[in-house]
């Protein structure tokens, strides 16, 4: 392992440990947020509906950067308090990430055939319980490769967070070389971190949509 | 919540915005047309009968998308800085190399679901492979992944903000500076965001006014049930 | 209150936006009796029979399933679903449910029985339609018989009043639809109230006790089973009659 890596291995593992963090918790809040966003469209409950609409609309077609900006400068300037690099970054993540995930989950939420709806009606479940039963479930299934997609887009994403301070993996190589000025060997090391990471979250996207799959 | 709106700080710097504003669909413009000529010759690879082709290819697509584009950015503009390249050329490898690998992906779908047999019939009229893509495969597979396409040009305009990392003045990097001297905050962040938002609009109804391409219809019949 | 029709149809017009596609139809169903709907395609027979569990709305006329109207405001429709069973032309499992599970899903959740006893009725109901030793296996690993099966055996868990049967063997191989209309005469015969849409007129002649023929939305001859094949009175009904005999 080169010197400049070895030498400052414990802070760029403290940095690795930021991004996987970030990305987890992002991962959790913004599937949540997610589905609700997604099954409130999908179901067109009044006012919800319409307002994840925009939200929606509005955060696909806002850069990340831009997202988090909003969430470290603007924001608190709007509402008057003081924002965390670590805390804007991930409402920004999960606010961003959760829109693309709604947009996922409704499309899987659609993608239930209406004859199949309506034969789950004719046994006189009411409309709720079709949507837990039926639709839900199935959609959860399907939507598993395209939010997987979403993930691994998220953990490449958290390098952004580096922008506004966060002192996550590419935060911290950035850090490093302005002290020890190795760029290609921090950047390239960074990269096929995040290379690996990467792919060992789409495996487990992969392992999860196989067990999971219903086949038609 | 007592913030005083202003946005006549913003409306002052309007060259300033028109500016970057004009950056960013330089760089997406021109990063653009070259992700779509590597997408479709790394993409024609992966769909090719080849398997060395189709290793390298896949070997491409995996390593370029997977690595973050801000470090696509900084190894073009940081690790080869003895390259002296510009700001702006590095801004364009960087966003062409990672998007051409979305659009490589894209591309081999497209052409994996036109029929087996379209080939073999083009070949079988004389055509040679090369015209058998050019006249028969692409074009159907373009018409199956128009809208696929559009969302990767969206996201390639929304991509190329990092690129003020590098100190391309574009809008977000415009903006940055904008905030700096006027301190309006809110105000000049929500206005870059209507704009990319117009931007990214527009994009995608371009891309929709291809011939051939496909339109998104029918909405739930859950919700009418 | 025995005698009064199970399900009662007056005048029933449906049209999907400016196109009719049902014209005043009328006709009662009485408990026990088994009715089969046919006629072209086109003809509205599933439209018709989707009325009157309320899966699909209409616009005008009535229909009243043991004396409730199926599209007035204040009728539950779940619970009136619940007791008229229906099968489909494509069984529609539940794709992610054990079989099982696909039987006990509204026996839980809208009768509110308990999981146990749901899960026995399933099973007592998968012997009858001769698939006991199926209740484990999902629905793709079933034949379109044996989903079809399942698709009845769903439907009578709720102890339904009457079974709508909508081209119930039309998805299925000619091998497969036997035991399908083995099932649904054996039902017939234990006395279960039906409404079939089907073409499969060697079944109507058996079982039926009337046939009703439908055509560009109306409902053209409604009559003995016996009468309608010896000597249907429309000239379209014997016409369709000789094209769906001869092959």
């Amino acid at each position: 392992m080169p010197d400049v890596i070895l030498k400052n291995l414990p802070f760029l593992l403290k940095g690795l440990w930021t991004t996987v963090e970030l990305t987890l918790w992002t991962i959790i809040f913004g599937t949540i947020l997610g589905a609700v966003l997604g099954t409130a469209r999908f179901v067109r409950i009044p006012v919800l509906g319409v307002l994840s609409t925009v939200f929606v609309e509005f955060i696909r077609g806002t850069p990340l950067l831009v997202v988090l900006l909003m969430t470290y400068f603007a924001l608190p300037a709007l509402l008057g308090y003081k924002a965390s690099a670590y805390g804007a970054a991930l409402l920004g993540f999960v606010l961003f990430i959760g829109a693309y995930i709604a947009e996922d989950f409704r499309s899987g939420l659609r993608s239930v055939r209406p004859s199949l709806i309506q034969a789950a009606l004719a046994t006189g479940l009411t409309r709720w319980q079709v949507l837990r039963f039926i639709i839900v479930p199935q959609a959860i299934r399907s939507t598993i490769p395209s939010v997987f997609n979403q993930y691994v887009r998220l953990l490449k994403f958290t390098s952004v967070a580096s922008i506004i301070g966060v002192t996550e993996l590419t935060g911290a190589a950035l850090l490093v070389n302005a002290r020890d000025f190795h760029p290609v060997t921090l950047l390239a090391t960074v990269a096929v971190t995040y290379l690996v990471l990467c792919y060992a979250l789409s495996l487990v996207g992969r392992a999860l949509y196989a067990r999971l799959v219903v086949k038609t | 919540m007592n913030y005083r709106f202003d946005f006549g700080p913003i409306w002052d710097a309007r060259d300033l915005i028109g500016s970057g504003l004009l950056m960013t669909v330089a760089v997406s413009l021109v990063s653009l047309a070259f992700s779509v000529a590597i997408g479709f010759v790394v993409g024609t690879f992966s769909a090719s009968g080849s398997r060395p082709a189709r290793i390298v290819a896949g070997f491409f697509v995996e390593t370029m998308r997977n690595i973050p584009l801000l470090i696509h950015m900084y190894i073009w503009y940081m690790a080869l800085a003895f390259l002296r390249l510009p700001a702006f050329a590095c801004a364009v490898l960087g966003l062409s190399l990672y998007s051409g690998a979305y659009v490589a992906e894209v591309v081999r779908a497209g052409i994996g679901s036109v029929r087996r047999g379209q080939m073999q019939a083009a070949l079988a009229t004389g055509l040679t492979r090369v015209q058998a893509f050019r006249y028969v495969i692409y074009p159907q597979a373009l018409r199956i992944i128009s809208p696929s396409l559009a969302s990767l040009f969206s996201q390639l305009i929304k991509d190329s903000s990092l690129a003020s990392v590098i100190a391309v003045a574009e809008l977000t990097y415009e903006a940055g500076a904008i905030d700096g001297q006027t301190f309006r905050t809110f105000e000049v962040y929500i206005t870059i965001s209507v704009l990319y938002l117009i931007l990214v609009t527009i994009a995608s109804q371009a891309v929709m006014l291809m011939p051939g391409a496909r339109n998104e219809t029918a909405s739930s019949r859950f919700a009418d049930a | 209150m025995s005698d009064a029709p199970t399900i009662q149809i007056r005048d029933l017009h449906k049209s999907y936006g400016v196109t009719p596609v049902l014209r005043g139809c009328s006709m009662n169903v009485s408990r026990g009796e088994v009715v089969v709907v046919c006629g072209p395609s086109g003809s509205g027979k599933s439209t018709l029979i989707k009325c009157v569990n309320g899966l699909e709305p209409y616009q005008s006329g009535s229909i009243k399933v043991e004396g409730i109207e199926v599209g007035a405001k204040e009728t539950n429709l779940p619970q009136l679903r619940a007791r008229i069973g229906m099968v489909f032309q494509h069984f529609e499992l539940y794709p992610h449910m054990s079989v099982l599970d696909n039987i006990a899903l509204a026996q839980v959740h809208v009768l509110k029985r308990p999981r146990r006893e749901a899960n026995e009725r399933a099973q007592q109901l998968l012997a009858r339609v001769g698939l006991a030793d199926k209740h484990a296996a999902m629905p793709v690993d079933l034949s379109g018989g044996q989903q079809q099966r399942v698709a009845i055996a769903r439907a009578l868990a709720l102890d339904p009043q009457a079974i709508l049967f909508d081209e119930p063997t039309s998805a299925l191989d000619p091998e497969m639809i036997h035991e399908v209309l083995q099932v649904m005469s054996e039902l017939a015969k234990d006395g279960m109230t039906m409404v079939v849409v089907s073409h499969e007129m060697g079944f109507a002649r058996r079982v039926a006790d009337r046939v009703v023929f439908m055509d560009a939305g109306k409902i053209v001859e409604d009559a003995s089973s016996g009468e309608f094949f010896s000597t249907p009175r429309t000239p379209r009904a014997a016409e369709f009659l000789s094209k769906i005999l001869s092959h």
